[in-house]
């Protein structure tokens, strides 16, 4: 396994709902290694059910037929659940944060407002904002306030919901 | 009948021994073992183990003393194959527990049901790199199903439980447990629950579509082939395997791993498939318009040149347990996902009989024209004294052959006339498993025979288990088809690396049959074509291990063999009448 360029292709989006026990991390990527699968990206989150991890895998399965991925990690013992949601369409979502030195910078609030940021600190020598939303609307965001000094940034990779697949029941209140 | 079946038991509890809130772990983890059925167990102490050790004297438990933590491993590994048990070995942390590794590995690959346990640096030092601390759960990931370190005393019991049930369902495979050793000494309090108890994805049973349209593919068929692995043995499904071949009248291949599990004699048969399969089940497979793949992975030693595999086949119905080996590497258009017996049991109801006289003429045809040939020179020949050896097979008998040529020949020369145990290395082809395997099948069952066959490279990788089988008089006979190289590498070097023989010669090799006295067996050479039997009958009568040394011809290979990159139907013949 190595960490490539989200943009490869044949990458397959696989969510896995796993239980949050120690070292559960390590046997999903070991097992993506060990089969010469690439892990583009990962994102890990907490999903409605107790005791269990979410994560969001983007995988580039090399040349392993698609399905194996998602295959092998279904055998993983830790591992409850495995959605490949390539072909569904799913919600993506991510967050970023937005570091400029300049808070004064000249048009930086109406591109704020524009793309929908929420500001999170600010004083004179720094204004920190946040924005969540579809990797593309971050990525265009990330573009647009490069322009207005943008001194640092991070973002997050996506997390997702299929809009199959997944849970059917509704959650109850003490799942949730 | 001698079958797998006849060896499997249903897991049958042991004796429920309970847990006191005044033991400490070791001892909760030793009573787990207890109702887990565990009667056996292989291993080596050491520091971060000792806590065990103290306490295994008390508890209804053989513990078998072995020379080095891979022969455990491996008789954890052979005692599983030859029982349908789970097969357990021990070791310390660090270099003991690292030394495991290849014999869990050798387990796993081959789906055997193995739980390995392994003291560990207490709890407040791992991470410290403290004396003898190693991570043997992340050196382990990719050669088991599941491991567990331990945090609780508490959760030993819980752990065991589940370590066993992951090992032994679905397709089995290797489990570690890892125990700090203030783990092994903390006493137990109160139980506290692990968490909801997991519940494992049972095979789904597989929807009566896919049984009939298999059964409607092997109808329509003219010249159907059935390939078998392992999964059959695991099973028990050697007698409906051979129903159903008669039932739609296909000839029968195996896999090296489910050699034994169909009858070689039986006209059906076609033998070993693959790089070193006989000529006559390639090209049956070759040729074959609908192929039958059940309870085996179809990895690069039984497809050779995947494009080459099957390539007149409309229809390839891939059975096995693992979805995951479905679609892998050959692309079946028929995939059931269920354990082997219970598909085949429907796939028996669900076909019509045919007979099909042309395909079997056919397939008999190349049957004459491409039989297994060995020279004849003077010199003695592997299958000489592999045929004197099967000719004394009894019913029951455990075969266990080690890696290279000499594995090759006794899966080829395998004649049992009903199913049998052949257990080899499989997956990962491990030189030096025959030795403690076979230790492991006989410590399985005392009232069989136990014969392990070996090259004299590969036997020596694990020799100092000979010791193990003395003291724990386990009469294991060893029999080396000795050739004075690393025999497989040879020919590999002969045939496809420009005939550059390279570091393969055996210059030095001890006389075995001193050494084997030495370590308190029996030992014998055999040079001349009269000698083996008589040898043979020496070895068997012994009380004891028994070790003999056949100085087989050197330049003896394996035929037929698939050239590396070719295809099934490309097979080289042995060049000799
Ligand atoms: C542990 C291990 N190391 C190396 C190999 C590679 N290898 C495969 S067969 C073979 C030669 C085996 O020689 P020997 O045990 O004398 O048996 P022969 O082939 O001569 O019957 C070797 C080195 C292996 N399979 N396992």
């Amino acid at each position: 396994m190595t960490l490539a360029p989200p943009q490869a292709s044949g990458a397959r989006l696989i969510s896995v709902r796993v239980e949050d026990r120690p070292g559960v991390l390590q046997r999903v990527t070991n097992c993506l290694s060990r089969r010469g699968h690439r892990l583009l990206s990962c994102a890990v989150g907490e999903g409605s059910r107790q005791g269990e991890l979410c994560l969001w895998l983007r995988v580039d399965t090399g040349r392993q037929p698609p399905a194996q991925a998602a295959l092998q990690l279904a055998k993983l013992i830790d591992v409850v659940e495995v959605a490949d949601l390539t072909e569904e369409a799913p919600s993506e979502w991510a967050v970023g944060l937005f570091d400029f030195p300049d808070p004064r910078a000249k048009g930086l609030e109406r591109e704020l407002e524009r793309f929908g940021a929420q500001v999170v600190e600010r004083s004179a020598e720094r204004l920190l904002a946040a924005l969540s939303g579809p990797p593309q609307l971050l990525e265009a965001a990330r573009k647009a306030f490069t322009s207005m000094r943008l001194r640092d940034w991070v973002c997050s990779r996506p997390i997702a919901l299929a809009t199959t697949g997944g849970r059917h029941e509704p959650i109850t209140q003490e799942e949730g | 009948m001698a079958s797998l079946a006849a060896f499997r038991s249903e897991f049958e509890p042991g004796p429920e021994l309970e847990v006191l809130p005044s033991q400490c772990g070791a001892q909760a983890l030793l009573a787990a073992l207890v109702r887990e059925g565990v009667d056996t167990v292989f291993g080596i102490p050491g520091g971060a183990n000792l806590p065990i050790y103290q306490h295994l004297p008390d508890f209804p438990i053989r513990h078998i003393l072995v020379r080095h933590e891979q022969g455990a491993a491996h008789m954890a590994d052979g005692y599983a194959r030859a029982s349908g048990r789970v097969g357990v070995c021990l070791a310390t942390s660090g270099p003991g527990a690292l030394n495991l590794i290849t014999g869990l590995a050798t387990a796993h690959f081959d789906s055997v049901p193995v739980v390995a346990i392994t003291g560990q640096v207490a709890a407040p030092t791992i991470g410290t790199d403290a004396f003898q601390e190693s991570d043997v759960i992340g050196s382990c990931l990719s050669v088991t199903k599941h491991s567990y370190q331990v945090q609780h005393a508490d959760d030993l019991e819980e752990i065991v439980a589940e370590a066993f049930h992951v090992a032994r369902t679905g397709r089995p495979g290797a489990v570690l447990i890892d125990i700090p050793k203030d783990v092994q000494q903390a006493l137990v309090g109160l139980k506290r629950p692990l968490g909801r108890h997991r519940v494992h994805r049972a095979p789904t049973e597989p929807p009566d579509r896919q049984i009939a349209a298999a059964a409607a593919h092997l109808g329509a068929a003219r010249r159907p082939v059935i390939l078998a692995g392992r999964g059959v043995a695991i099973a028990g499904a050697e007698e409906v395997l051979r129903r159903l071949a008669e039932t739609v009248d296909a000839p029968v291949g195996t896999t090296l791993l489910g050699t034994g599990v169909f009858p070689s004699p039986h006209p059906l048969g076609l033998g070993l498939v693959g790089f070193m399969g006989t000529g006559y089940c390639n090209l049956a497979v070759s040729e074959c318009d609908c192929l039958v793949m059940v309870g085996m992975r179809a990895d690069d030693r039984v497809t050779c040149r995947l494009d080459g595999f099957a390539p007149r086949a409309e229809h390839i119905i891939h059975i096995n347990i693992d979805p995951a080996e479905l679609g892998k590497t050959v692309d079946a258009d028929c995939q059931i996902v269920g354990d082997a017996r219970e598909v085949l049991e429907r796939l028996c109801v669900a076909v019509r009989p045919q007979a099909r006289p042309e395909w079997r003429r056919q397939v008999d045809g190349w049957r004459e024209r491409h039989p297994l040939r060995h020279p004849r020179n003077g010199r003695l020949q592997p299958q000489e004294v592999l045929s004197a050896y099967y000719s004394r097979r009894r019913r029951g008998d455990i075969t266990v052959a080690d890696v290279g040529l000499n594995q090759m020949w006794a899966a080829m020369s395998w004649t049992g006339g009903e199913p049998g145990i052949f257990l080899n290395s499989g997956g990962q082809g491990t030189m030096g498993f025959a030795l403690p395997a076979a230790v492991g099948a006989q410590a399985a069952n005392p009232d069989r025979r136990v014969f392990a066959v070996c090259g004299e490279g590969g036997l020596v990788m694990t020799l100092q288990e000979l010791a193990t089988a003395v003291e724990a008089q386990l009469p294991v006979k060893v029999l080396i088809l000795d050739n004075r190289q690393l025999g497989m590498v040879r020919q590999f070097q002969d045939d496809f690396y420009g005939g550059v023989r390279s570091q393969v010669d055996h210059l030095v090799t001890p006389d075995f049959s001193m050494l084997a006295r030495a370590f308190g067996c029996f030992g014998a050479v055999v040079e001349r074509h009269d000698e083996v039997g008589p040898a043979l009958d020496a070895a068997i009568a012994h009380p004891g291990p028994a070790v003999v040394d056949f100085r087989i011809d050197p330049e003896a290979g394996i035929f037929p063999i698939v050239p590396l990159g070719g295809a099934l139907s490309e097979f080289v013949e042995c060049p000799y009448p």
